[in-house]
């Protein structure tokens, strides 16, 4: 792709579309028959350029359209409640449907039509593990891990998935065909290990039963429809709450602690919210350095417990 | 004590989504009674005298809840409340897909009961074919007039709208599911004011179970003096008891109350052969364990209290001696801090902390201490908490860390080991 390209890319679409290689089947699919199939040659490279660009700038155009498209079923939705402000959900969901993630056009547009701003409709899209504001495989797999289901297998399905899909809780396979999660208990526990495929159940899982439902995903016979897919997923759909920790960096209430390999508290000077990093994943995955720093935070949480119990007398 | 089909009946047998089939069933003739023959007063006399408690969680008589509402405030609303998520529960879901039309006219005699025109179906998002199926018996209970304007010829308005979650444990609160239902983030609300006072768009509401309203359709048929005749002084009627884990046949099973707990193991089949009973969560992933001395207990809202449980919402989960109690109180702690709503500091942060330690005894790398700090770190999260989740996260796991003491201390390892 042209740096050029890219350029128009960032201007025109803004973040959510920033990392995208492809662009709308839809789109794609128009050209393609605009174009009556027939490519040969440099003809096709140049061609294959040319509408990755303009694939782009219809995305946007696209959004405009399907705006107009579902404008008259999100006032049906409005309608149906006392407070507009209700339809929040239905309307994301519609848009969700048709985009197969929540895009940051779709909340933009939520929050003009419920006039409310941007930043709340995403505070309220965020809240719910259903909606998707980045895009995802063509299938969702939501395993469940509630109680029933781990203490009937859970626990070997949900390795058996991972292992023959080659990706974790989370995560979204390189063809955008999988997305995988871990989900908390389903309703169905007398039909343990369920799950749901695209909020579709399926009970009873055994090896040989997920085997037979990623064979016929993968053969395109399936019997639940895929999930509209406008974008290629990322390799996660989770927008990680606290970025620097992944990346390593401190967060900004770290800096009162002078040795950097102890218990860094984050937003106190008395350190005090920091096992989630140090209790497990380093102790676990880095080995010695920081085994100390657990040892110090036990301490911290010995104190928290005295503290809530002089505040309980 | 065998299994009573009330709300049950005809599942499996017949298609009831289909509105002739429920119809034929003497489906939607209670709904067209309570309209041309009774006054909302009526309906609220039945439901009190019945006896009938929430059977979602909570057991709060249902006449009750109903008689808070002022009668000067409209318009008022009601809720039904189908966002069943609590670990181990699945009855509403099963109502829900096997017989829509049953929670429909439960909905509408409720609603008559508290005279309100608008009443919602707040369905959890996961339920993406029992959302359909409601919507079509809506549809198709609309298009027979059960629904919609003057009712029966009654002068009687009333409308239903379905609303679907998008996946969030937390709505199955009454103040989350309303704030959900206003287009808000799921977070419950500061109480009182109750939702029968200030509920949705501010105005008086009844949030009541799936359940809870279906079984207002029996007793309308049948008389609150028939519900109320069964089961224990304080415990009135019958209950579906979800019942699943380590039981050959786990399935919904419809109770009277008071059934004893061993008769609830041994509808859904017992014991697997060989294997030996460990405990039973009675009330869904909120409650606390009960064990062998409990077996022969009835399984009612007072008796499951006074052994240090509760009924709950009839999550029924069997354990057998093969359970891992370190890893299941594990599972459960995780749950709730995956499902904290993130409001209340005691139960964010305690819930994730625990869950933390709780993972390092589950890989046997505990610490000394951690036996006593998980005892003392989830006694102060409950009570400090806007709902109940947060003091959901303790009965469970204090009731089996006394009972298995060593499964937990077994996992921690010397401090020496540790450096």
């Amino acid at each position: 792709m042209s740096g050029e390209t890219r350029d128009v890319m960032s201007r025109k679409l803004g973040p959510t579309c920033g990392a995208t290689e492809g662009g709308s089947e839809e789109a794609e699919q128009q050209e393609r028959s605009r174009d009556g199939g027939a490519t040969s040659g440099s003809e096709a490279s140049r061609r294959t350029a040319r509408r990755k660009h303009q694939t782009m700038v219809e995305a946007e155009q696209n959004f405009a359209a399907l705006l107009e498209r579902l404008r008259p079923e999100c006032e049906t939705l409005m309608a149906r409640y006392e407070q507009k402000r209700s339809a929040l959900l239905p309307i994301v969901h519609l848009f969700q449907g048709h985009q197969g993630f929540v895009s940051l056009e779709a909340m933009n547009a939520a929050a003009e039509m419920l006039e409310m701003s941007p930043a709340e409709v995403e505070a309220v899209v965020s809240f719910y593990t259903l909606l998707y504001r980045r895009p995802v495989g063509k299938y969702v797999l939501q395993v469940c891990r509630g109680l029933s289901c781990s203490i009937n297998g859970a626990e070997d399905i949900m390795a058996y998935f991972r292992e023959k899909l080659g990706i974790g809780h989370l995560e979204t396979t390189g063809d955008g065909l999988f997305s995988y999660e871990e989900v908390e208990c389903l309703a169905a526990c007398d039909r343990a290990t369920c799950m749901e495929v695209n909020l579709e159940f399926v009970y009873d899982l055994t090896p040989a039963k997920v085997d037979e439902l990623l064979e016929s995903i993968r053969a395109g016979t399936y019997g639940v429809a895929p999930m509209t897919q406008t974008l290629p997923p990322g390799r996660t759909w989770e927008i990680a709450q606290n970025d620097q920790i992944a990346s390593g960096r401190k967060s900004p209430g770290a800096v009162r602690v002078e040795d950097p390999d102890n218990a860094g508290g984050v937003g106190d000077a008395s350190g005090t919210i920091m096992l989630d990093h140090l209790i497990n994943r380093d102790v676990y995955m880095f080995g010695r350095t920081n085994e100390r720093a657990v040892v110090d935070s036990r301490a911290v949480v010995e104190t928290m417990g005295e503290r809530a119990d002089h505040a309980g007398h | 004590m065998p299994v009573t089909k009330v709300l049950t009946a005809g599942i499996g047998e017949a298609d009831l989504r289909d509105i002739e089939t429920y119809r034929q069933r003497g489906g939607y003739r209670q709904w067209e009674r309570a309209v041309r023959e009774l006054q909302p007063a009526d309906v609220l006399d039945l439901a009190e005298k019945s006896g009938l408690r929430g059977r979602g969680g909570a057991a709060f008589p249902t006449g009750r809840k109903w008689s808070f509402l002022p009668s000067e405030k409209h318009p008022r609303y009601l809720v039904c409340n189908c966002d069943e998520a609590e670990p181990g529960t699945f009855k509403d879901h099963m109502l829900l897909e096997e017989s829509p039309h049953l929670v429909l006219e439960g909905m509408l005699i409720g609603s008559y009961g508290i005279a309100c025109h608008h009443a919602f179906i707040y369905i959890r998002g996961e339920f993406k074919r029992g959302y359909e199926i409601f919507c079509a018996a809506l549809e198709e209970a609309r298009a027979a007039g059960y629904v919609g304007k003057n009712v029966f010829g009654s002068g009687y308005d009333i409308d239903v709208t379905v609303h679907r979650g998008a996946g969030a444990y937390i709505c199955g609160e009454e103040t989350g599911l309303l704030n959900s239902l206003e287009g808000k983030r799921g977070e419950p609300r500061l109480k009182p004011p109750f939702p029968a006072i200030e509920g949705l768009y501010g105005m008086p509401t009844v949030v009541n179970n799936v359940e809870t309203l279906a079984y207002l359709v029996p007793i309308m048929e049948r008389g609150a003096q028939w519900f109320s005749s069964v089961g224990t002084e304080r415990s009135k009627g019958y209950k579906i008891v979800s019942v699943s884990g380590h039981v050959r046949n786990p399935g919904n099973y419809e109770v009277a109350l008071g059934t004893t707990v061993r008769e609830i193991i041994e509808l859904a089949g017992g014991l697997r052969p060989g294997r030996t009973f460990a405990a039973v969560q009675p009330g869904g992933g909120s409650s606390a364990c009960i064990f062998e001395e409990h077996l022969d207990w009835p399984y009612d809202y007072e008796s499951m209290t006074k052994a240090g449980s509760m009924l709950g919402s009839g999550g029924f989960i069997v354990f057998d001696d093969t359970t891992d109690f370190v890893n299941a109180a594990y599972n459960l702690v995780r749950f709730f801090g995956h499902e904290s709503c993130g409001q209340c500091t005691p139960c964010r942060e305690g819930s994730s902390w625990m869950e933390r330690v709780l993972e390092r005894l589950v890989r046997h790398r505990g610490i000394p201490g951690d036996y006593e700090m998980l005892l003392r770190v989830s006694g102060s999260i409950t009570g400090l908490n806007l709902c109940a989740l947060g003091d959901s996260i303790e009965p469970f796991l204090k009731s089996v860390m006394l009972r298995f003491p060593e499964a937990f201390r077994s996992r921690i390892v010397a401090e020496t080991v540790a450096r």
